[in-house]
């Protein structure tokens, strides 16, 4: 089957790579369903493209990578895939991710939710590159 | 919008399993006490509005800046690694 996404062009998929996300994405509610997106130019940032709207996607870093074991202190051994949505701030070197609201897929029944975690510690501007916020903690 | 008058002690109900009971009221703040099943998620409005607006900022992200952003996590994690670039060459 094809999509067309305005920053991918025309792509192709498979009926099984999609991602059901019954709930949308807050903000987004009236879209729900997905394709995971790799581009080897974004490495590892990986990129949640709608299957409904070619104007709407975003991009996905696995939080692990920025900060250490996230996934296993939040969910322990679930079997599920981890995602948090990064916004781009000025100057883009203090971009950040939200790790309060993580978007995390089930990955035997590949539907996806976009959390809301009880832990107000966590910050929805979690700086991607923390040696350039360093005062912005 | 249904409004509604409830004195302190009082609720409402919604849908067949949601009851709102007001506990008290004090220095302009009313507390409630909520009863829903657990699949029903409730959230402060600007925890809510909050998100949404991150979300909103993270839907306008651009190819372009994600590859910037690529390459420098990328050179980030090679140093982490041992493999040290000149000090000069961060940008």
């Amino acid at each position: 089957m094809k999509f067309t996404n305005r920053q991918f062009g025309e792509m192709s998929f498979e009926e099984t790579h999609v991602l059901n996300v019954p709930e949308g994405i807050i903000g987004f509610g009236e879209y729900k369903k997905y394709l995971i997106v790799d581009d080897e130019d974004s490495q590892p940032f990986r990129w949640l493209v709608s299957l409904e709207d070619p104007d709407l996607n975003f991009a996905l870093i696995s939080p692990d990578l920025i900060v250490e074991k996230f996934q296993s202190s939040v969910f322990n051994d679930a079997d599920v895939t981890v995602f948090c949505l990064v916004a781009l701030k000025e100057p883009w070197t203090t971009s950040t991710m939200n790790l309060r609201s993580p978007f995390v897929i089930d990955n035997k029944s590949r539907v996806g939710r976009q959390m809301i975690l009880e832990d107000e510690s966590l910050s929805m501007q979690y700086p991607l590159f923390t040696r350039f916020s360093k005062t912005a903690g | 919008m249904l409004i509604l008058s409830r004195k302190v002690e009082e609720y409402i109900i919604i849908g067949d399993s949601i009851k709102v009971r007001i506990l008290g009221i004090q220095d302009g703040q009313v507390k409630l006490g909520i009863d829903a099943p657990k699949e029903i998620k409730i959230y402060r409005s600007e925890l809510y509005d909050q998100i949404q607006n991150e979300n909103m900022e993270a839907a306008k992200v651009e190819k372009e800046f994600i590859s910037k952003a690529a390459r420098l996590l990328r050179k980030d994690s090679a140093e982490e690694a041992g493999t040290m670039h000149p000090k000069g060459e961060r940008t």
